[in-house]
């Protein structure tokens, strides 16, 4: 996608630049020319644009490249890790993408939501401060918006098998898991998902 | 709205316009590429969402241009 948006922008490029240099009369090919650099090849590249972009937005590069989400692509990345997230990030299938794909939202408007809470992000850093804070400040002051759901781990974790539906813990807590009351990602189960950047007491 | 549309036609200043939409096509295919090339959030967010509305405006710049045109042309057939 992103060959095809630059391949697109640079034909459309050098058909303005022609325009704008040779200045040549209003005829019929030149409309023709303006209606392909002007329209139609900018659209194509708009196109491939926004799909390389929001396939970008999905990878856990894009989401550490901000000073303050270092330390949890760094732990993501460590092969010695043994984080949750780290343990899920390891995985082939989409570790590379392992951010989004356990942040984002399980519905029909999962993707686009997820998304929109993004810009949220983007906002806070850079209008919002925390492009001037420390990590330490970060660490300390800052903590996931809402509780994170069950739901997204039931994505992949349905619950459905008999290998999650034979541990006595998952039958006991079944309804508090489903109603959201006792998170998966907690310290009494399967532990807090980016541990470096919680309190002792959190832990 | 329609005479008030075909009097704005009639002054419409096609060349500077079409330069005009051109300038800003190049505006936008240059964030655009920014936007693949560089992959930083601000670059990828303005390459989906700021291009996107330099884009239609060029593009509105040369639609009515090219009404424009075909306007005068029309008014000016012996």
């Amino acid at each position: 996608m992103g060959a095809l948006a630059l391949g697109t922008a640079a034909v459309a490029a050098v058909l303005l630049l022609h325009h704008l240099v040779m200045r040549p009369r209003l005829t019929m090919g030149t409309r023709i020319r303006l209606l392909l650099g002007l329209a139609v090849f900018p659209f194509l590249s708009a196109v491939a644009t926004t799909a390389h972009g929001m396939h970008r937005t999905t990878e856990a590069e894009f989401c550490g490249s901000c000073h303050v989400m270092t330390t949890h692509l760094t732990d993501l990345e460590d092969p010695e890790s043994k984080s949750l997230a780290s343990r899920h990030g390891r995985n082939p299938m989409f570790g590379g993408s392992a951010c989004y794909t356990c942040h984002a939202d399980y519905s029909m408007l999962g993707y686009p939501l997820t998304k929109l809470k993004g810009m949220s992000h983007v906002y806070n850093y850079y209008l919002g401060g925390y492009r001037s804070w420390s990590l330490e400040k970060f660490h300390e002051e800052v903590r996931i918006a809402k509780p994170f759901p069950n739901a997204n781990c039931q994505q992949c974790h349905s619950g459905a098998l008999a290998s999650f539906r034979d541990v006595k813990e998952h039958r006991a807590m079944a309804e508090e898991l489903k109603a959201n009351r006792v998170s998966c990602a907690s310290a009494g189960c399967h532990g807090v998902a980016h541990t470096f950047s919680k309190r002792p007491e959190e832990l | 709205m329609l005479r008030l549309f075909a009097r704005l036609l009639a002054r419409w200043p096609v060349e500077k316009a079409l330069t005009a939409a051109c300038v800003l096509g190049l505006v936008t295919l240059g964030i655009m590429a920014a936007g693949v090339v560089l992959g930083t959030p601000l670059w990828v967010i303005g390459s989906m969402s700021a291009a996107q509305g330099t884009g239609v405006l060029a593009g509105l710049l040369f639609a009515l241009s090219v009404a424009a045109d075909a306007g005068a042309r029309s008014t000016h057939r012996p």
